[in-house]
């Protein structure tokens, strides 16, 4: 059976990818305990357990590359908790170097590729200069005999922490615990969230005292420096029972006091074979009926988000039986049958209120906290930062704040971009800081929450902000502006140069970061989204990036227009109203058409002129729809309001890349298909220069 | 598969085994010509639903239509290949392929027509005999019969 | 299949528990049981993630035998082992440890504890089923 195989390995590409992400989270928090001068040997043993898992999941799945590295990362990192090889910076580089190296393995086998990834031979070299024998030396420095009966069930990897706590001198525990099987989970991280601040838990060894089905007793081994009654006034209560064990040796019984029956401590003790009765009989069990297969209890899952997608076609196409349900009320109404219609109505109101639970749901589903890219950002910015030799204090705020998961893949490579400039163009080194009174370490900061049906991130720097002239002067240099808009253009505009393509990057490609990536190309990137972005920049003080998403691409409001026989989608949420329009008080400055509305101008753009479609009635009745993205608006000019609907944007395919203007498109009933404008670069083409915009639409026509 | 139909071969095209592998193609018109695709190529053939224009698209990109909810861009295959493009009938179809980057792309022929099985020896490599782009998505001149059957290579017309 | 063995077979699904916190582990081994389908005749997999799961599962059903891992956070293999053997309920159950290929002292202290079969990472599909074949056997 093919299959299952193959879902196997999925699997094991998912955990893979899993584990490698904990191994690297892992090593920040090492980072970080090196800066402050702290030394936490948990985290090590995380590490060493991860890259451990990684190492036998390997062998099992023939991901051979990755099993070498596991396997050499393995032998380091046991050295390292050994304490028999130094944490430094450099071995921490090491293991850094890792992680990408591990990216690569994974890209290729999930490829199929037998390729060696490039790196791996090096790393691999460097690895076993510093990993060396792992044999323990046979005189390693116990105290005291570890009793046989704690010893006959721990693991070995179990039984290396408990002695490295001893070594350092901790005190053993033994915690008794009795908890009900239905709040199994919530008291266990309980227990674990308290213990943590007083020691480590090593192992949890269920006593065979009551087994029925309704509670479970356990013994926990813990160590900590802490004495027995600051343990019992932190932990013990009526289901916890906190006792110290023994040092001595002589103590034979030491894990298995009197709490035990004699049975089980005689299975513990008992180190040959055989299987120990219990003393006491176990409370009668009542049976539940054996073919309830009860399977895996764990309560999440993982999911594919193609099946997501595809369940959320099926509210899109639910959505439109809705629309149609309603039409046939209407027609039954006009055809005299009130009755009738107005069942119908009832069932497509009740069928509403189901289907937008229904997505709602869904699009719960789809959200991810921003957390997941904002981590993998902290190792980039510890890369560049050692690359260009700056120091950078990286903030994270508000990483909890949630997004469709489609948009969190499509904004790591925008906002690492967005970071790089930053470290390399705003950030200025160690001297020309110390010179203008900064502290040595740079700071960015990165911020995200929710607004409304939005979600904001921003990137803050306290480097040198934009040059202002420097950016005209290129942008002059390049023909982008010309020698009258330098005198006119506001700060802001000026500002909004970067987002030209060529305008910020560099003239000459350097060692470190080449030519840069523009920000004409992050632009374009978050506009696929459905998003904004913004500059805002005082020189001396910093530069602020700030970046407006839609929660989720998936379902949006729209107002659906008309340009005569062809219909539109225009995301409300970009939408602040839509009137009548009949020519009147419209001006044309500098070849663009102006109107009034409530004592401001708002630019005018007729869809049929800017999409070259046949205008219906051109100097006829028309509407305006007012779309508002930033701060900047625009009067969208179309020949018929259709109405508001819920629709589900699909993107254009990459043949259609090249085409401005447009977000996706969504099915409107009958297989019938609308394409969604996009506001945004709209806007953007409209108000550029009514002649340059004009020239793009066309050079894109192709 | 589920639209694919096949039609019996014609007796002349049962030849003795080429060398080489048998390779299954699907035949079609455009204009007055005969050409095909290699059959794994396609995924469906459809009745070309309502399609909606493109603004600004590239010439030969007809628009966009949807098949039971996926998108997908309809190219009119005679405009890509330049050959004269006859108004559309009952009988024009879109022949659905996949791209490496996953958007589904429709191409507009005329007619379809059948499925034909071509060894090695049945496919002529196409020397400069025929002029101008197209030359660039020839795989070759299948002679099963008489008539001359150009054979295209879907996935460098859809850019794969 | 004549009838009677039909019967027979029918009365002879296996019921396996495994006890292992790694999904993709879990989905392996299962990988291999619907290899060894001749050999093993139907098998009814029940997965547990950990050995608190497996804690819950055990006096809900009958189990042929058990598959469990002894590297597994919290309550490991051998603990499990421990209370399985502990339990006169199920003391007699065959279990099948998974270890690492490199602890011999996982191994030792499995065996005393009275693991049936202990299997080694990395293992194929037919060395699965060799062992359960073993751990079952030796049990009738």
């Amino acid at each position: 059976m093919v299959d299952s195989i193959d879902k196997a390995r999925e699997e094991f590409f998912s955990e893979a990818q899993e584990i490698i992400e904990t191994f690297s989270r892992n090593l920040l928090a090492l980072d970080a305990t090196i800066s402050e001068g702290v030394k936490d040997p948990t985290l090590v043993n995380e590490a060493f357990r991860a890259v451990h898992t990684l190492k036998g999941l390997a062998g099992l799945f023939g991901a051979v590359a990755m099993g070498t590295l596991s396997h050499h990362l393995e032998d380091l990192l046991d050295e390292l908790r050994l304490g028999r090889t130094e944490l430094t910076r450099a071995v921490l580089d090491l293991l850094f170097g890792s992680i990408d190296v591990f990216g690569k393995i994974l890209v290729a086998e999930r490829a199929g590729s037998e390729a060696i990834p490039p790196g791996l031979d090096e790393l691999v070299g460097r690895l076993r200069e510093l990993g060396g024998s792992v044999a323990p030396e046979p005189g390693m420095v116990t105290e005291y005999e570890l009793d046989p009966g704690m010893l006959a069930v721990l693991t070995e990897y179990e039984e290396h922490r408990l002695r490295s706590n001893l070594e350092q001198g901790l005190r053993l525990y033994r915690l008794h615990v009795k908890f009900d099987l239905a709040t199994l989970d919530k008291a266990l991280e309980e227990i674990k969230d308290r213990a943590k601040r007083h020691g480590e838990i090593i192992t949890y060894l269920p006593t065979g005292e009551s087994s029925s089905i309704e509670t479970i007793e356990l013994d926990l081994l813990m160590a900590s420096h802490d004495d027995l009654s600051i343990l019992i006034g932190a932990l013990a209560s009526e289901r916890i029972i906190v006792e110290e064990i023994e040092r001595k040796p002589q103590l034979p019984a030491a894990f298995s006091s009197r709490r035990h029956p004699p049975a089980v401590a005689e299975s513990i003790l008992s180190v040959p074979s055989g299987h120990p009765r219990l003393g006491e009989e176990t409370a009668d069990l009542a049976l539940v009926s054996p073919d309830r297969s009860l399977r895996s209890l764990t309560q999440t899952v993982r999911v594919d988000i193609r099946k997501l997608d595809r369940l959320m076609n099926i509210v899109g196409e639910l959505a439109i039986v809705r629309n149609v349900l309603s039409r046939i009320a209407d027609r039954v109404r006009a055809e005299g049958q009130p009755q009738i219609s107005s069942e119908l109505l009832r069932v497509h109101r009740n069928f509403e209120r189901r289907l937008t639970e229904m997505q709602d749901g869904i699009l719960e589903v789809r959200m991810v906290p921003l957390g997941q890219v904002f981590e993998r950002l902290s190792r980039v910015v510890r890369q560049i930062s050692r690359e260009l030799d700056k120091e950078i204090r990286f903030v994270i705020t508000g990483s909890e704040t949630e997004i469709d998961k489609l948009i969190v893949e499509e904004l790591s490579d925008p906002l690492m971009h967005m970071i790089r400039n930053s470290i390399d163009h705003g950030i200025e080194d160690a001297a020309e800081r110390a010179r203008v009174g900064k502290p040595a370490a740079g700071t960015i900061a990165l911020n995200a929450f929710q607004k409304g049906n939005h979600v904001v991130i921003e990137i803050e720097d306290d480097g040198r902000g934009i040059d202002e002239s420097a950016l005209m002067q290129k942008a002059l240099r390049l023909g982008k502006i010309d020698l009258t808009d330098r005198e006119q253009l506001s700060r802001e505009e000026v500002l909004s140069l970067i987002f030209l393509p060529g305008v910020s990057t560099r003239e000459r490609a350097d060692d470190v970061s080449g030519r840069g990536v523009g920000m004409d190309v992050v632009k374009t990137n978050i506009g696929h989204l459905g998003g904004v972005i913004d500059v805002q920049s005082e020189p001396g003080i910093g530069t602020k990036m700030t970046i407006t998403l839609p929660i989720t691409l998936a379902i949006v409001s729209a107002l659906l227009v008309k340009v005569g026989e062809q219909v539109f989608a225009i995301p409300l949420n970009s939408v602040s109203e839509a009137l009548a329009f009949d020519g009147r008080g419209v001006r044309v400055v500098d070849g663009r058409e102006l109107m009034g509305l409530r004592g401001q101008s708002l630019p005018l753009c007729r869809l049929a002129r800017v999409f070259d479609l046949p205008e219906e009635n051109p100097s006829g009745r028309k509407f305006v729809v007012v779309a508002t993205v930033g701060t900047k608006r625009l009067g969208i000019l179309v020949d018929y309001l259709i109405g508001q609907q819920d629709i589900v944007i699909k993107p254009l395919g990459k043949s259609l890349a090249q085409v401005r203007g447009f977000s996706g498109a969504t099915e409107l009933g009958d297989q019938n298909v609308g394409l969604v404008l996009d506001p945004a670069a709209l806007v953007e083409e409209v108000l550029l220069s009514g002649e340059s915009a004009r020239e793009k639409g066309l050079r894109a026509h192709g | 598969m589920a639209n694919l139909t096949r039609v019996e071969r014609r007796g002349h095209l049962r030849r003795a085994a080429a060398a080489g592998p048998i390779r299954e193609f699907l035949t079609f018109t455009l204009s007055v010509d005969l050409y095909a695709v290699e059959l794994t190529t396609i995924r469906e053939i459809v009745s070309p639903p309502p399609v909606t224009h493109v603004p600004r698209a590239a010439h030969d990109v007809l628009g966009v239509c949807s098949v039971r909810g996926v998108l997908v861009t309809v190219v009119d295959l005679r405009k890509r290949l330049r050959v004269a493009a006859p108004p559309a009938s009952s009988r024009t179809r879109i022949l659905l392929s996949k791209t490496g980057s996953g958007e589904v792309v429709g191409l507009l022929v005329d007619e379809v027509r059948q499925v034909i099985r071509l060894g090695a020896g049945e496919i002529e490599p196409v020397a400069a005999v025929l002029g101008g782009d197209i030359s660039a998505h020839v795989l070759g001149i299948g002679r099963p019969g008489n008539d001359p059957i150009i054979l295209l290579d879907l996935n460098s017309i859809i850019g794969a | 299949m004549d009838v009677p063995a039909r019967a027979e077979a029918k009365s002879k699904m296996l019921r396996i528990l495994l006890v292992e916190d790694s999904e993709s582990m879990r989905a392996f081994v299962s990988a291999c049981l619907d290899q060894g389908a001749t050999q093993l005749g139907e098998v009814e997999l029940i997965q547990a993630a950990s050995g608190f799961d497996a804690l819950r599962l055990l006096p809900r059903g009958r189990y042929d035998l058990v598959i469990s891992d002894i590297n597994m956070p919290d309550i490991n293999g051998l603990e499990l082992l421990n209370f399985i053997r502990a339990n006169e309920k199920y003391r007699d159950l065959p279990v099948l440890l998974i270890s690492t290929q490199s602890s011999e002292k996982d191994r030792q202290r499995g065996l005393a504890l009275g693991a049936t079969v202990f299997l080694a990472k990395p293992f194929s599909s037919e060395q699965l089923v060799a062992a359960l074949r073993a751990a079952l056997d030796g049990a009738s």
